[in-house]
């Protein structure tokens, strides 16, 4: 198939953008009502579960990956310590939902400002401490946590080491909501031929309940990537990329450093925190083991997996992330390895690997992989500043479309950073 | 008066361990200007090595020193193939590698071991050197402590005295002026990792065979965190730093979180961050360290 070519910032652009968003959030909704319960694919002798639990945890840490994209991603601090920030705002939540019989997302009020100024509160010393000092340090706050909520003189608000359950209020569909997720259940399965994938009759109580967060979450999730997107795009976001790219650079150029990296972390602490608020909704405890070094450790592998610098890419991490450990624990046998091999901490093993062998191979991450493979079949033409067609476009669809692969170089697919040329770039 | 004593003396017993890994960092810090994040996981894998091997029936001394040949050799191969491909002055492949060792190491020692905690078994004689009162300086204590002075002045002899420590130390001085001169520095470099290694082994067996402790799979991700902290306090490139920088931190963590009301005991890992945190905000060199010049 020959290679087609777009121009940014045209309607075909658009259209090829949302088209592509919406595909995307379509096959997550179809997946959603088809494993709303029992989501097991089987494959030889082993079951994997596909429910929504997983799922929702996934879309959690794809939220604290996103902060970590602001932060490491685009302005360049190796910070490692997100699970520090996921920590705070499950626990801010379970705190008020528990103790003060908040609504879940009512906490949200609290959690992301709350976060966002102790985040640029200890963002404050990445001023003077840089690179790897940068890493060992908040490596240090990450595993501070635990100790840190277990602590006596608050374990009535945090629960001690038991952690804090938030269990007696639970998250309950609402009528309505209810009824349309019966509705296209009902509409699912009278499909011809797939059908019997989503179910018969309508959602009982419990599937409801859950389809219910899970469009929450997405809903909640959709904003902070929405937000962040805009945010990286404007002016604020090219200067943590100037910074990221060259510090001196950027600060020869006028870019507040002190001002521009601790918003950075501000930001990176407040999606930290939302990522919190979900997890405690999906799970309904914030225990002292969940937001350890580790966790801080599988955010980072979440990152590089998806892709450093890429808003899809903490998508495909956060997915990575859960679903990896989540299948390695589940399969019991694979022809040819002994069984001892699939008990125990086998995911673990599997993405600690998987961070090493992808740093070799796709330094960009699954994300760079997929878009050098997209890149054979559609490209993304940016137009120059001044709205002119780039001569490489012109050339490339003038003629037969063979040789105008090598003018066009791939990162001009990068489609998060460089779109919306006709209307952004050129407003200073 | 007895209970002060007695945290005095395992200050110094943790303190020692602790040194042992931040020398070990130290090592591979003044080689490649690289904080190896999965140091903590290298010397827990070889203390487990060296556990296996006592099963085996191996002396357990000689089971350590085969442990250190194992974990010297596995570093040389992991700087071999991981490390050297990568750019030294490009920050975040370095970490994302050594995290990723982190991980897989610390998961393999959890298949291979599981996660129960086993008794490492003793290294030093049993009870105690001097008695103060009811409380007492145990064998453990004093020999860990001239176990780590005598390997501290083992590296100086090796780095001073030996024509490979003199092309190390030549390497870690000037990366590209060495290499001018004739220095191979890759294997140079895979000697400072296999060293670094090897001695990281001895500490986390010294800090396991301590009767109160037990060797299991998460045993070292607070050390990594005291030791480096101990490692920064001495300067990230002194020797010497390190093993005064560990003897502070285990005086920390004994001492001030003990007496101290106000910082409750669960707190000596914060309190080694603190540290950490303060040492790099206002003297990044240390208190031995070499501070670094910066053309700007």
């Amino acid at each position: 198939m020959a290679t087609k070519y777009i121009l940014a910032g045209t309607q075909q652009h658009r259209i090829w953008k949302y088209a592509t968003w919406g595909l995307f959030i379509v096959v997550v909704m179809l997946v959603a009502f088809a494993y709303v319960d029992t989501g097991t694919i089987d494959i030889g002798d082993n079951s994997y579960n596909l429910s929504m639990i997983r799922i929702a945890k996934a879309v959690s840490f794809g939220v604290a990956i996103l902060g970590l994209q602001c932060v490491v991603g685009f302005t360049g601090q190796v910070a490692l310590g997100q699970s520090f920030f996921v920590g705070t705002g499950a626990y801010i939540t379970a705190w008020l939902v528990a103790d003060h019989q908040w609504p879940y997302l009512l906490t949200l009020v609290v959690v992301v400002p709350a976060c966002f100024l102790i985040g640029m509160l200890l963002g404050l010393p990445a001023l003077r401490i840089k690179g790897l000092y940068l890493a060992l340090v908040t490596l240090g706050m990450a595993a501070v946590f635990p100790s840190i909520v277990k602590l006596d003189a608050i374990s009535d608000q945090t629960g001690g080491s038991g952690g804090k359950s938030t269990a007696e209020s639970k998250l309950v569909s609402p009528e309505w909501a209810t009824s349309i997720f019966d509705g296209i259940a009902g509409v699912l399965q009278a499909v011809p031929l797939v059908g019997q994938y989503f179910g018969d009759g309508d959602l009982s109580e419990r599937e409801a309940d859950r389809m219910w967060k899970f469009v929450l979450f997405i809903i909640v999730a959709a904003i902070c990537f929405w937000i962040v997107n805009n945010l990286v795009k404007s002016r604020p976001g090219r200067a943590m990329r100037a910074i990221r790219d060259n510090e001196t650079g950027a600060a020869v150029s006028g870019v507040d450093l002190a001002m521009t990296k601790t918003l950075a972390f501000g930001v990176a602490s407040a999606l930290g925190g939302v990522a919190g608020t979900i997890y405690v909704m999906e799970v309904g405890i914030a225990s002292p083991d969940d937001f350890t070094q580790l966790l801080a450790i599988n955010l980072i592998v979440g990152l590089v997996v998806g892709g450093v610098g890429t808003l899809s890419g903490a998508v495909v991490g956060g997915l990575v992330v859960v679903l990896i450990p989540d299948w390695a624990a589940s399969t019991e046998s694979v022809a040819g390895v002994p069984e001892r091999w699939l008990q125990g901490p086998t995911g673990s093993f599997l993405l600690g690997v998987m961070l090493i062998f992808l740093t070799f191979v796709m330094p960009g991450g699954i994300v760079a992989g997929f878009r050098k493979l997209r890149a054979r079949y559609v490209q993304v033409v940016p137009r120059p500043p001044d709205g002119s067609v780039p001569a490489a476009f012109a050339a490339a669809t003038a003629g037969p479309a063979t040789d105008g692969e090598a003018m066009l170089s791939n990162e001009s697919d990068d489609e998060l950073v460089h779109t919306g040329s006709d209307s952004g770039s050129n407003d200073e | 008066m007895d209970l002060f004593i007695q945290r005095v003396f395992d200050g110094l017993a943790n303190g020692s361990a602790y040194a042992l890994i931040a020398v070990a960092l130290v090592l591979i810090f003044k080689a490649t200007t690289l904080i190896n994040f999965a140091q903590g996981e290298m010397a827990m894998l070889g203390a487990f090595v060296a556990l296996q091997l006592w099963y085996w029936g191996v002396p357990v001394w000689i089971a350590v020193i085969l442990a250190m040949l194992f974990s010297a050799v596995l570093a040389a191969g992991i700087e071999r193939t991981l490390i050297r491909p990568f750019d030294p002055k490009d920050h975040l492949p370095l970490v994302i590698i050594t995290l990723g060792l982190f991980l897989a190491i610390n998961a393999f020692a959890g298949i291979v071991w599981r996660f129960d905690p086993r008794q490492f078994p003793e290294m030093f004689p049993g009870g105690n050197a001097l008695d103060i009162g009811s409380r007492g300086l145990s064998w453990f204590a004093v020999f860990t402590i001239i176990l780590t002075v005598g390997v501290i002045l083992l590296l100086q002899l090796l780095l001073n005295k030996t024509k490979i420590g003199l092309a190390f130390r030549a390497v870690s001085s000037n990366l590209e002026s060495s290499e001018l001169v004739g220095i191979k520095v890759g294997s140079t470099l895979q000697f400072g990792w296999a060293l670094a290694a090897a001695v990281g082994t001895l500490g986390a067996c010294v800090y396991v065979a301590n009767p109160l402790l037990s060797l299991e799979p998460s045993v070292m991700l607070r050390v990594l965190i005291f030791a480096a902290s101990a490692a920064a306090l001495g300067g990230l490139d002194s020797i010497w730093g390190a093993l005064v920088g560990g003897l502070a931190i285990g005086f920390v963590q004994s001492l001030l979180v003990q007496y101290i009301d106000f910082i409750p005991s669960e707190m000596s890992l914060a309190a080694a961050v603190v540290v950490l945190l303060i040492v790099l905000l206002f003297k990044p060199a240390g208190l031995f360290g070499t501070a670094s010049v910066e053309r700007v």
